[in-house]
């Protein structure tokens, strides 16, 4: 038996492989586009551009790779209480200088009082950033209003919802649904909200559910998005 | 000056192509979707239009559709400067070739800056001569 017949091409984990390397291609020609006109124009200011793509191209990997390992579960979630407010600011740290090149701005609303919930707080960090480096993308095209994503946290009848938030109706159940059906079959999974593979959404979805979250779509006040639902600690906000 | 219209929907790509485009002479007007194109192509009249397929809900082939309808861009010369593979798009090339009027196939991967140059450049002169 050769290798390839070895492959389960059904399993979720090699569809989600297939959708990454689709979405990994467009850091890599942005890269090379950019170094090549470095030659052109001599401006250096690309290098800026290119260290930018390379890591939100590497980020995306780690991201991946950390969805792999807690699904096998060669990496043990450490449980710990994690105060949402900081790991959404981490967050938004990590996504500022990919949302400035593409002209996005990152906002962080985090009013009202939230008690901590039990996490592990590296995943929760990952998938996150995953979401956001999608809807960016996905939010630079639209037309019109300023585009922006909010970082956002709020209570629902189910516990905390931790999230990512545009102006953007497109994000539905239903988009997020279809997605899933979609993914390693199609080129463009989410085609109404993202022209790229938006692989940071499935990965997000991958460390979640290795981390007995989910991924919804949610609102926030106007706003569409998504987000990881967790319950909150009674006994943690006594402390 | 030649008036080209770029379909792109990535913001960072978009800025290359148009800043290598221009750096040879050409306008360069831009647009992220199909409808944004329509309304672009409307105003400034496009001598070229390079597109990619992979577009946000409308597609670039139901982009080439709606710009085929309309009488005064039938012989605007389209290159097809995409992520998808060709043999993806196989049999249906004929049909873009002598239908939708799509005058060359270009792996956006594998395309240098220098090579879109040089293929918009000869489009420009076959369509002229």
């Amino acid at each position: 038996m050769d290798r390839l017949s070895l492959l389960n091409f059904s399993d979720p984990s090699y569809q989600l492989m297939i959708n990454l390397a689709e979405q990994l291609k467009l850091p890599f020609i942005q890269i090379q586009r950019q170094a090549e006109l470095i030659a052109i124009d001599n401006n250096h200011n690309n290098i800026k551009s290119i260290e930018i793509s390379a890591s939100y191209a590497l980020k995306l990997i780690d991201n991946y790779l950390l969805s792999l390992r807690l699904a096998q579960q060669k990496m043990s979630l450490e449980q710990e209480p994690v105060s949402i407010i900081s790991v959404l600011y981490d967050s938004g740290q990590l996504l500022i200088d990919l949302a400035k090149e593409y002209g996005v701005d990152i906002e962080l609303d985090v009013s009202g009082k939230f008690e901590p919930v039990i996490a592990h707080k590296k995943g929760l960090e990952s998938a996150l950033v995953s979401i956001g480096s999608s809807l960016i993308e996905a939010v630079s095209t639209q037309e019109g209003a300023k585009c922006r994503l909010q970082l956002a946290t709020h209570k629902c009848r189910y516990g905390v919802v931790a999230g990512v938030y545009a102006n953007n109706p497109n994000i539905t159940t239903d988009l997020l649904r279809q997605g899933r059906k979609l993914i390693g079959n199609a080129r463009q999974p989410l085609v109404n909200l993202t022209y790229s593979a938006g692989a940071g959404i499935f990965v997000a979805d991958s460390i979640l559910k290795a981390m007995s979250l989910s991924l919804k779509a949610s609102r926030h006040h106007s706003l569409y998005g998504l987000g990881a639902v967790m319950r909150g600690s009674q006994q943690l906000q006594l402390v | 000056m030649t008036q080209i219209l770029l379909i792109e929907p990535d913001k960072l790509l978009s800025n290359s192509y148009s800043k290598a485009l221009k750096s040879v002479g050409y306008e360069v007007d831009a647009a992220k979707g199909s409808q944004e194109a329509i309304y672009i192509a409307d105003k400034i009249k496009p001598d070229v239009v390079i597109l990619e397929l992979q577009l946000i809900s409308h597609s670039g082939i139901e982009f080439l559709y709606e710009f085929r309808s309309y009488p005064d861009w039938q012989d605007i010369p389209v290159l097809l400067h995409t992520n998808v593979p060709y043999v993806e798009i196989g049999d249906n090339w004929q049909y873009l070739n002598d239908l939708l009027g799509v005058k060359r196939y270009l792996y956006k991967p594998t395309t240098t800056l220098q090579d879109l140059i040089a293929n918009v450049n000869q489009v420009f002169l076959n369509k002229n001569e």
